[in-house]
């Protein structure tokens, strides 16, 4: 029980740090690619702890429902982080149907965001709400699918079991359902973290926000908590990504002579991963929303043809 | 140099480059541009020369270098060359109107892989070790559907360029169908193929250029009226 305890504090105390740093990280890199100096690293940092010391705005029309979003969606970010295999291949926490519980508390997440925007009364949330969920409607069975290839190559949705498979069999990734699988999730993981192609996290022009747009009515600790949580949800994916189809490095237990390696290979995939992530961003133009359905559409197919290549080949 | 002739290495490398033939042919059903379309239609060529040289290799098979080089020669290098002269020349619009819309037509082609992979079925009796004399026959799947796709490219599409586009994509998944089935037919017969659609290719750019200079446009649905 209480080495359960320690290692679910271990990868909370991980996930609460190495997000807003992932999140700068990408920013940083991606100023420095467009020839701009950056805010620095720790900006997230900084900003989370300065706006969790302000005052907030309530908008007068709001009932309970914008006060519980936040917490909501803060600590449906962090059990999801708990489910996920980070530096050891065993997960802190196990819940029934292991990746399935990832997806719909993503899900749910995502749906009380998308209600407390509405819930504030400005026309913005409910543009910014229905963006979301027009997206995530399609984005979400594309990354299902694309996990469940995962899931059936290794006879298991818990993403435990899954990362122990398929560490066990190292090359196991070069096959072409893991390949298809892998640029489907990747396209999903642009459009569920508001990446450019589908949205730029870095505007508030009503025209093109998505995620801003929702986010719009909120300040102070409120804030803080949404940004904090949206990044722990981009470092989730991110881990999902890596950890998955990646899964070298990862140690197979919780001693702390694993630890430190598998802690170094993990940082080292994810910057990879934040480094592809960043350089699509940076040679891509925002996509058209009604263009981005086709473009979610073939992360679909991808994940498709990935689960027919399972049995294909 | 030994872990160069394991069939195994082959055998992933071979379903790893079918898998991304694949993806091209979807990509060139979802992607818009036109000039884009011919360079992801030059690219699958030079993959599938690559699995036939692969294939060739493995299986000592010397007859499919030359047929591997004659499909990096022409349909990687000289079909997309001439097509985007072509492009250039009529000067028409870049974008393609698909009948379907794009989301939906990449559904479709989805749906046309599945129906590959069912009717390929009936084909397939997995073996229990790879060996060389094996390799590649895992493609049937992939080679059919390369060929529905074609096919539903060109009636999805009312520009006859990339109606040809759709020819020469079938032609790519005859291609595959033959290397990984019979380590290719003939040659002769290979050449005859290959010379065929080229020439046809050819003509039909031909024709292409006429209907651009006549219609100022490559729709094919406007050649419905008679013209005295």
């Amino acid at each position: 029980m209480m080495a359960t305890l320690a290692k679910a504090a271990l990868q909370l105390l991980l996930l609460l740090i190495a997000a807003p740093l992932l999140s700068g990280f990408i920013r940083t890199l991606k100023a420095r690619l467009q020839m701009r100096r950056g805010p620095g690293i720790l900006q997230p940092l900084r900003d989370v702890w300065k706006l969790l010391r302000k005052d907030m705005v309530i908008p007068e029309t709001a009932s309970w429902i914008f006060a519980a979003t936040p917490y909501v969606y803060f600590s449906t970010a962090m059990l999801v982080g708990l489910l996920v295999p980070m530096i050891a291949t065993a997960a802190p926490l196990r819940l029934f149907g292991g990746v399935l519980a990832v997806i719909y508390l993503l899900a749910l997440g995502r749906f009380f965001m998308a209600l407390g925007a509405l819930d504030a009364g400005s026309s913005f949330g409910g543009l910014g709400s229905s963006r979301e969920m027009t997206i995530s409607a399609i984005a979400e069975p594309a990354m299902m699918l694309a996990i469940f290839t995962v899931a059936i190559t290794a006879n298991s949705t818990d993403l435990s079991e899954m990362a122990r498979v398929s560490v066990s069999q190292s090359w196991k990734f070069l096959a072409p359902s893991q390949m298809l699988a892998f640029s489907g999730l990747f396209i999903a993981l642009l459009a569920e973290t508001g990446r450019i192609p589908v949205d730029n996290p870095a505007t508030h022009l009503e025209l093109t926000m998505i995620h801003e747009a929702m986010v719009l009515e909120y300040s102070g600790p409120y804030l803080a908590l949404i940004e904090w949580g949206a990044s722990i949800r981009q470092l989730v994916l991110m881990t999902l990504l890596v950890n998955t189809f990646f899964p070298f490095g990862l140690s197979a237990n919780w001693t702390p002579i694993n630890l430190i390696p598998g802690l170094a290979f993990y940082l080292l995939k994810l910057l990879l991963l934040a480094g592809a992530v960043v350089l699509v961003e940076t040679s891509n133009a925002k996509l058209r929303l009604f263009r981005v359905p086709e473009l979610l559409a073939v992360a679909f197919i991808l994940g498709a043809l990935a689960l027919i290549s399972t049995f294909l080949f | 140099m030994s872990f160069l002739h394991d069939p195994q290495l082959g055998n992933t490398a071979i379903t790893l480059m079918a898998a991304l033939v694949l993806v091209l042919q979807i990509a060139m059903v979802a992607q818009r541009w036109l000039v884009t379309n011919i360079r992801v239609f030059g690219v699958q060529s030079f993959v599938l020369a690559a699995i036939a040289a692969t294939i060739a290799w493995f299986n000592h098979a010397n007859h499919l270098y030359v047929a591997a080089l004659l499909m990096l020669l022409l349909k990687a290098l000289l079909l997309p060359i001439v097509l985007e002269r072509l492009v250039a020349k009529v000067g028409i619009r870049h974008s393609i109107h698909p009948v379907i819309n794009v989301p939906l037509s990449v559904l479709i082609s989805g749906g046309l892989t599945l129906l590959g992979y069912v009717v390929a079925e009936s084909f397939y009796h997995p073996e229990e070790t790879s060996t060389a004399a094996t390799l590649g026959h895992n493609m049937l799947p992939i080679a059919i559907s390369l060929f529905l796709i074609g096919f539903f490219m060109i009636v999805n599409r009312r520009n006859g360029l990339t109606q040809v586009l759709g020819l020469l994509s079938m032609e790519n998944g005859l291609f595959l169908a033959a290397i990984s089935l019979t380590y290719g037919v003939p040659l002769v017969v290979e050449l005859g193929i290959f010379f065929d659609v080229l020439v046809g290719a050819m003509v039909l750019g031909i024709l292409m250029y006429r209907i651009g200079e006549t219609f100022d446009s490559m729709d094919v649905s406007r050649l419905r009226r008679l013209r005295g």
